[in-house]
């Protein structure tokens, strides 16, 4: 064995607080293995993450309960069509004594202190909101009172539901370019937790459900360090680097790779994406998969883990596949990995 | 071939005379001709080195006399002079057996040396041949004309049997090369490939004792496992392959320390740490078993 490096003992403490941190979770989302699992290492990778699901399939509860573990400020905002991007940053009202105030918004409320923001039903704000969002996301900074604003541990969460298309709008892809992962979240399959979850009263209150994770597991000011650690601690061989970039031609040109989708002109099924930008995070969080399973090297099993979480919503199909992308996309991924050979 | 020869020396007064030494004639033989026979004349004429017959002289292919036809001429070139080979075809309808009489003919020479502009002449001299009749000159009297025709001569028949046989055998045959060929091609649908089979057989040309023949062989089983599923398969698959394929269940240890030593090997940059998890002789040994298992299944 190699003698331990100092920064491993660091790199196992954390590991357990991980581990901790997901049961707890798991001790309020139910059935959600999955998702969980994806939230941590978006977490450990230091990216935003957006969910997708249908109603009432726990995506608030989830995000709830991953602010209140993680510990650190936490500010959540509802998207309307009338939210307009200066609601994030401060609100005006008349004070008690009659006078007009100015107090700070949900992102400025909490200062620099914020490790949390919550963005519930993102495609019903309009995209001038997206707009301050991308800049939010992206440089984890906000110009507001004449002054810029630094949130060096934010984290932004954000949910939508894909049943309704009226009154939403459509995030622009620079926007969803910056979310690490979207992860699809979908009621659980196996009889007994459905059943739990129609029947168990302990599911029925979220807000006692989420009291009861415990606060604060992991020290949300130490999370970037560690993410850094990660990052130089697991080692990408050679074989693993041929294998990605093999992995991203055979999806942006399907058609060279031999692959074949019923029904489908793979010459001119994928029209572009797959950015250099979701490359790199794929294997940030390739590598935390890694370090989260006790190995400080990568396997192709972390990198077919994330890839339709990470990848999926940067494909961009020529328009007259795009209606259909529920199914394209997935189908697509799958082919690219039982086509492209691992060692 | 009985000879009848004429020999002729001719002897000329002057230059020509220096250049044919001798000119001989031969026909198989000099009677009992029939009707439209034909008769092959060889004349033989010995030359002084260096010259040769005119092609021009010699007689054109046509009648010689009402009876006579010449049909074909040619010469070659033979060691000390040229040879003639004639071929006349005779018309003459004998009544009884005569000899009759072919004129000669004469054929210009020409000198081939450099330099050389002397002609002169070589005599092929007249010959005869005996002809005699297809039949008697009165015939039996007959009251059809048609019985004076004489019947063709009875041939025996041919049993069909063995060449029949003999069809049908290599009928057979063919329908049997067709069907082997379509097995191979796989036109009636797929044939179930033999990956491992494959895989153990091209193990044999590989060399364990370095890296990258250690490399190449892991590949060959991915590749063969690849093929078995029809999809690409990591180690987390294993389970899932071992549900789609339960022949290869005895296999499971085995191929679980084949991904382990793969993982090694590939991703980890551990090659020797592969080597102890999966040594070489146990590869061997597990890829012929693999091959049984897939024989069986």
């Amino acid at each position: 064995m190699n003698p331990p490096r100092p920064g491993d003992a660091m790199l196992t403490d954390w590991r357990d607080a991980a581990g901790r941190f997901e049961a707890e979770i798991a001790r309020a989302v139910v059935g959600q293995a999955r998702a969980i699992r994806l939230v941590t290492i978006a977490i450990f990778a230091r990216g935003h993450v957006m969910l997708e699901g249908d109603v009432g399939t726990g995506k608030t509860t989830l995000l709830r309960a991953v602010a209140r573990a993680l510990g650190g400020a936490y500010e959540r905002i509802e998207g309307t069509v009338d939210l307009m991007p200066t609601d994030l940053i401060y609100h005006t009202f008349l004070g008690a004594d009659g006078r007009p105030r100015v107090e700070p918004g949900p992102v400025l409320r909490q200062a620099e202190d914020l490790s949390v923001f919550f963005f519930n039903e993102i495609n019903r704000a309009r995209p001038q909101v997206h707009a301050l969002l991308l800049r939010l996301m992206a440089e984890r900074t906000v110009t507001a009172f004449e002054r810029e604003w630094r949130f060096p541990n934010l984290q932004v969460f954000a949910d939508r539901n894909r049943v309704e298309r009226e009154e939403t709008f459509e995030l622009p892809a620079a926007a969803r370019d910056r979310f690490l992962m979207e992860i699809g979240l979908e009621a659980p399959r196996d009889a007994e937790t459905r059943r739990a979850l129609a029947f168990d009263p302990r599911f029925h209150d979220t807000d006692r459900l989420i009291d009861e994770v415990a606060p604060a597991v992991l020290d949300h000011r130490g999370i970037g360090g560690i993410a850094n650690a990660i990052q130089h601690a697991v080692d990408a061989a050679p074989a693993i680097e041929a294998y990605v970039v093999a992995l991203w031609d055979a999806l942006l040109r399907p058609a060279e790779a031999g692959i074949r989708l019923p029904g489908i002109d793979m010459a001119h099924l994928v029209q572009g994406g797959a950015s250099p930008r979701g490359l790199a995070f794929l294997v940030r969080a390739a590598r935390v998969r890694a370090w989260l399973e006790g190995r400080d090297w990568l396997v192709p099993e972390d990198i077919r883990a994330l890839f339709p979480d990470v990848m999926a919503h940067r494909i961009f199909l020529e328009p007259v596949h795009e209606m259909r992308r529920a199914e394209i996309v997935p189908a697509l991924c799958r082919a690219v990995f039982d086509t492209v050979p691992a060692p | 071939m009985r000879v009848v020869a004429i020999l002729f020396l001719i002897l000329q007064a002057g230059v020509a005379a220096a250049q044919v030494r001798s000119v001989e004639l031969r026909v198989p033989r000099s009677f009992g001709y029939f009707l439209g026979d034909l008769l092959q004349v060889r004349a033989d004429i010995a030359l002084e080195p260096g010259f040769t017959v005119q092609r021009a002289s010699l007689p054109k292919p046509g009648p010689v006399t009402y009876w006579l036809d010449l049909r074909d001429v040619a010469v070659e070139r033979v060691s000390g002079g040229a040879r003639l080979r004639l071929t006349y075809q005779s018309f003459y309808a004998a009544l009884d057996a005569r000899r009759l009489d072919v004129p000669g003919f004469s054929v210009a020479l020409a000198d081939a040396n450099p330099g050389g502009a002397i002609t002169s002449q070589a005599e092929i001299p007249p010959w005869s041949f005996g002809v005699s009749p297809l039949r008697e000159i009165q015939p039996e009297k007959r009251d059809d004309p048609a019985d004076y025709l004489q019947p063709d001569g009875r041939v025996s028949r041919l049993d069909p049997e063995p060449a029949a046989t003999a069809a049908l055998v290599l009928v057979g045959l063919a329908l049997l090369a067709l069907g082997l060929l379509a097995y191979d091609r796989a036109w009636f649908g797929r044939r179930r490939g033999r990956p491992f089979a494959r895989a153990a057989q091209r193990l044999r040309r590989l060399a364990g004792t370095d890296e990258g023949g250690y490399q190449e062989a892991l590949r060959l089983i991915h590749r063969s496992l690849d093929e078995t599923d029809g999809r690409r398969l990591l180690a987390d698959d294993l389970p899932a392959f071992l549900d789609r394929h339960p022949a290869f269940r005895e296999e499971e240890e085995a191929l679980a320390r084949f991904f382990a030593a793969s993982r090694r090997a590939f991703f980890g940059r551990e090659a020797q740490a592969a080597r102890e998890i999966w040594p070489w002789p146990e590869m061997q040994a597990a890829l012929r078993r693999l091959a049984a298992a897939e024989r069986a299944a």
